[in-house]
C-alpha cells in the first residue's frame, strides 16, 4: 500500500495526457484532410483537372490556369500525387483552404468564417438551452415518474424526440410567421439597420433567432429528458442513495449526490453536440434560411464547390476533434475514477 | 469468551445502551396479487447491550426487518402494523420527516452490504464525512474528523489517507469499514449490520468480525446483525433469531439455539452446514424451497411444507411464540413435545 496520495494526478501526468490528446486530435485531422484530398482529386470528372482544363478552352496559357487552379483548390492541378499532396498540405498549414468557385474569388476560410457567425451562437444558444431545459425536467420527470406530471415530462420527451427537426421547424413557422405573424419567416436579420453594436440591430438578431433557437431546442430536448429520466430512475436505485439517506444526510445531499451522477454520462453527449454545432442544423438553416454552416455545405455541394466542400468539412472535423478532447479533460475535473485507475 | 472480556462486557453494558423492542410487525408489500406480507407479527427484543444474530434464507424478511428499525421500509413496502420502541427515542415507526432524518444516523447507525456500494463514487470519504456532520449540526466538524480518524485507526486502517480516497480506491474490506466508521462517527447507540460480511473473503470476514464485536463492547451499542451465515453469527452474536417466511421462528441466546435448537426449521439449517472436519456428505440441504411472497401459505404453519414433523394442526393453525426458558419458539411441535417432557417432570 503505498501512501502517495491516490487519485490526484501530478503536473506532468497531466501535460503527458493533454499532448497526448493533441497528438491523436492532429492525427485525426490529418487523416480527414488526407481523405478530403483523395475526394477532391479523385472523384469521377476530375475537378481540378477540369477548372484547368476549361481555363485552357477560355484562352488562357497553361501557366496562367495552372495558377489559377491552385489559387483555387490549394495545389497544382498537373504533376504527379505526391507534389500536389505536398502542395495541399502545404497551404494546410498557412490555413489557406483555397479559395470557392461559386462565389467566385473568395476564400473559403472567409465564407467559413461568415458562414459560423451565424451557426455558432443560434446552436449553440439551443444545444445549452435543451440541454438545460432536459436535464431539469429529466430529474422531475424521474423523481414523480409514478405521478400523472412525470409521465406527461416523459411522454413530452418520446414525442418531440420522435418528431423530425423540419416538422417542428415548419410548423413553428406557420404559427407564429403566417397564422400569427409576430415572428420573422427567415433571414438572420432586417436589412434596414446597420450592423454593429447597437439595440435596433442586437433587437433584430434577436428576434429573428428566436424561432431557429426554439426549433432546435424542441428538437433536442427530448433526447436529453429521456437519457436524464433513465440516468435518474438507474442512480435512485443505487445503494449510496438509499445510504445517504440511512444516515440521516439532509436532502439537499441526497439530491446532489443523486444529480451529479445522473448528468455525469451526459456531458460526453453535451461536449459532442457543441462539436457538432460546426456542422450546423442543415434543415432549421434551410427553412429558416440562415446563413450558416449546414447551408453553406449544402450549397457547396449542390454547386460541386469542391474547395469550399472540403474546407467545411475540415472544420467540422475539428470542431469534432476539438470536443472530444474536452470532453476527456472534462472528465478527468468531474470524475475522480477517471484520473488515475487505481483500486487499492 | 475470557474472563477479561467478559469483565469488560459487563462494564460496557452498565453504560447507557438502550434496548430496542419490536412489537407485532407487518411490514406488507404491493404486489399485483395485493398487499402479501414480507414480515408478519414479528415480536424481538434487543436486550441492551447485546448483538443480535438473526438468519434466515434469501426473501424470509431479514432486510425488511432491518430496514424496518429505521422506518425505511422502501416503496411498493410499508410498514402495516406494530412498533419499534428504542429506548430514548420512543416509537421509530411514528417518526416522521426531519424527527425521522435525525434519527437515523445520529441515534441509529446502518451498515450495509459489503458488495455493494454505500458511498458516493464522486466524492472522498472525508467529504462525505463532512456532508454526514452537516446534516446532522455537528458544530466541531474537526472533531468529528478526529473521530473518523481514530475509529479507522481503530480498525486498522490510516484514517488520513482514507478520508482523502474515493470509494473507487478502496478495497472491498475497507469499504466495509469505512461503512461501519461512518454508523458510528455520530455516537449511534443501536446499531444495524446488513449482511455486513457478505461477498468478502474469508480473512477479511473475520477480520470485521471482530471489529464489530470489540466496537460493539467498547462504546456500548446494541447491535442487530443480519445474515445468512449461521458461522458468522456464531461467532459475533449473543442471541439468535432464526426467520422464515416473514415470520421469526426461533429466538434465544446464540449457543443454546446452535447446540439445541427447538425448531424443525434452525435444526434443518444447522443440519445444512458442511463441517470442516467429518464426511461432507452429513450436511443435507433442506428439502423443498424457501417460500416467495406469493407462495405464502394464507394459513397454518409457514414451514409445514418443508417440515418433517409437521401434523394436522399445522396446515389450520398459525403457532404461537412460546416464551420458556428466555427462549421463544413457535412450532406446534415443539409446544407438544415441551409440554410432554414438562408432564413427565410432574408425574
Amino acid at each position: 500500500m503505498t501512501h502517495a496520495v491516490p487519485g490526484r494526478p501530478r503536473l506532468g501526468a497531466i501535460a503527458r495526457k493533454i499532448g497526448g490528446h493533441l497528438v491523436r486530435g492532429l492525427a485525426m485531422i490529418w487523416v480527414v484532410a488526407t481523405i478530403s484530398f483523395v475526394i477532391i482529386r479523385e472523384i469521377p470528372g476530375n475537378p481540378v483537372l477540369g477548372q484547368y482544363e476549361s481555363l485552357i478552352q477560355k484562352g488562357m496559357s497553361p501557366e496562367q490556369a495552372e495558377r489559377a487552379t491552385a489559387v483555387l483548390y490549394g495545389f497544382l492541378p498537373t504533376g504527379n500525387l505526391w507534389q500536389q499532396y505536398v502542395g495541399y498540405m502545404g497551404s494546410l498549414l498557412h490555413l489557406d483552404l483555397g479559395r470557392s468557385l461559386s462565389t467566385p474569388g473568395v476564400e473559403v476560410t472567409t465564407l467559413i468564417g461568415h458562414a459560423a457567425r451565424w451557426t455558432v451562437l443560434p446552436v449553440l444558444a439551443g444545444t445549452l438551452l435543451s440541454f438545460l431545459l432536459g436535464v431539469t425536467m429529466g430529474v422531475y420527470a424521474a423523481i414523480k415518474r409514478s405521478g400523472k406530471l412525470g409521465d406527461a415530462l416523459a411522454l413530452s420527451g418520446s414525442l418531440l424526440h420522435g418528431v423530425p427537426v423540419y416538422v417542428i421547424g415548419l410548423l413553428l413557422t406557420a404559427v407564429f410567421a403566417t397564422l400569427w405573424p409576430i415572428m420573422p419567416s427567415g433571414g438572420p436579420v432586417d436589412v434596414e439597420f446597420v450592423p454593429g453594436f447597437n439595440a435596433g440591430y442586437i433587437g433584430s438578431l434577436v428576434h429573428h433567432a428566436v424561432l431557429p433557437v426554439v426549433t432546435y431546442t424542441l428538437a433536442s430536448y427530448g433526447g436529453w429528458i429521456l437519457a436524464m429520466k433513465s440516468n435518474v430512475v438507474a442512480v435512485l436505485g443505487d445503494d449510496f442513495i438509499l445510504a445517504a439517506e440511512l444516515r440521516g444526510l439532509r436532502r439537499g445531499f441526497v439530491f446532489r449526490y443523486l444529480a451529479r451522477n445522473a448528468i455525469l454520462p451526459l456531458f460526453t453527449i453535451l461536449a459532442l453536440s457543441v462539436g457538432m454545432l460546426f456542422g450546423g442544423s442543415i434543415f432549421i438553416e434551410e427553412i429558416f434560411n440562415y446563413p450558416g454552416l449546414g447551408l453553406l455545405l449544402v450549397n457547396s455541394i449542390s454547386s460541386r464547390d469542391y474547395a469550399l466542400m472540403g474546407g467545411t468539412f475540415l472544420v467540422i472535423t475539428v470542431g469534432i476533434v476539438v470536443a472530444n478532447i474536452a470532453a476527456d479533460l472534462l472528465y478527468t475535473v468531474i470524475d475522480p475514477r477517471v484520473r488515475s485507475g487505481g483500486a487499492a | 469468551m475470557t474472563a477479561h472480556t467478559a469483565a469488560r462486557d459487563m462494564a460496557a453494558r452498565d453504560m447507557e445502551a438502550p434496548g430496542v423492542a419490536i412489537r407485532d410487525l407487518t411490514v406488507v408489500y404491493k404486489t399485483p396479487a395485493g398487499e402479501l406480507p414480507a414480515v408478519r407479527g414479528v415480536d424481538l427484543t434487543l436486550a441492551p447491550g447485546t448483538i443480535t444474530g438473526v438468519v434466515g434464507e434469501s426473501g424470509s424478511g431479514k432486510s425488511t426487518l432491518a430496514l424496518s428499525l429505521l422506518n425505511a421500509v422502501q416503496p411498493p413496502g410499508r410498514i402495516a402494523a406494530g412498533s419499534v420502541e428504542i429506548d430514548g427515542l420512543g416509537d421509530v415507526l411514528t417518526l416522521r420527516g426531519e424527527d425521522l432524518r435525525r434519527a437515523r444516523g445520529r441515534q441509529v447507525g446502518y451498515v450495509f452490504q459489503a458488495a455493494q456500494n454505500s458511498l458516493n463514487p464522486l466524492k472522498t470519504i472525508g467529504k462525505q464525512l463532512l456532508d454526514l456532520g452537516r446534516s446532522h449540526d455537528v458544530e466541531d466538524l474537526r472533531g468529528l474528523v478526529r473521530d473518523a480518524k481514530d475509529l479507522l485507526a481503530r480498525m486498522g486502517m490510516d484514517g488520513a489517507r482514507v478520508l482523502d480516497s474515493y470509494q473507487h480506491e478502496l478495497s472491498g474490506g475497507m469499504r466495509q469499514r469505512v461503512g461501519i466508521m461512518l454508523a458510528l462517527v455520530l455516537n449511534a447507540k443501536v446499531v444495524v449490520l446488513d449482511e455486513p460480511t457478505t461477498a468478502l473473503d474469508m480473512i477479511t470476514q473475520a477480520t470485521i468480525l471482530r471489529i464489530i464485536r470489540e466496537v460493539h463492547e467498547e462504546r456500548a451499542l446494541t447491535t442487530l446483525v443480519i445474515t445468512h451465515d449461521v458461522g458468522a453469527v456464531a461467532e459475533v452474536a449473543d442471541s439468535l433469531a432464526v426467520m422464515y417466511g416473514g415470520r421469526v421462528v426461533e429466538h434465544g441466546p446464540v449457543t443454546e439455539v446452535l447446540g439445541d435448537a427447538w425448531h424443525p426449521y434452525t435444526q434443518g439449517l444447522i443440519r445444512a452446514i458442511p463441517r470442516l472436519s467429518g464426511d461432507l456428505s452429513l450436511a443435507r440441504a433442506l428439502p423443498g424451497r424457501p417460500p416467495t411472497l406469493g407462495t405464502l401459505p394464507k394459513q397454518g404453519c409457514v414451514f409445514r411444507e418443508r417440515c418433517e414433523r409437521r401434523m394436522e394442526v399445522c396446515e389450520t393453525d398459525e403457532p404461537m411464540s412460546v416464551n420458556r426458558d428466555g427462549r421463544t419458539v413457535a412450532c406446534h411441535a415443539t409446544d407438544r413435545h415441551l409440554t410432554l417432557v414438562k408432564r413427565k417432570e410432574f408425574v
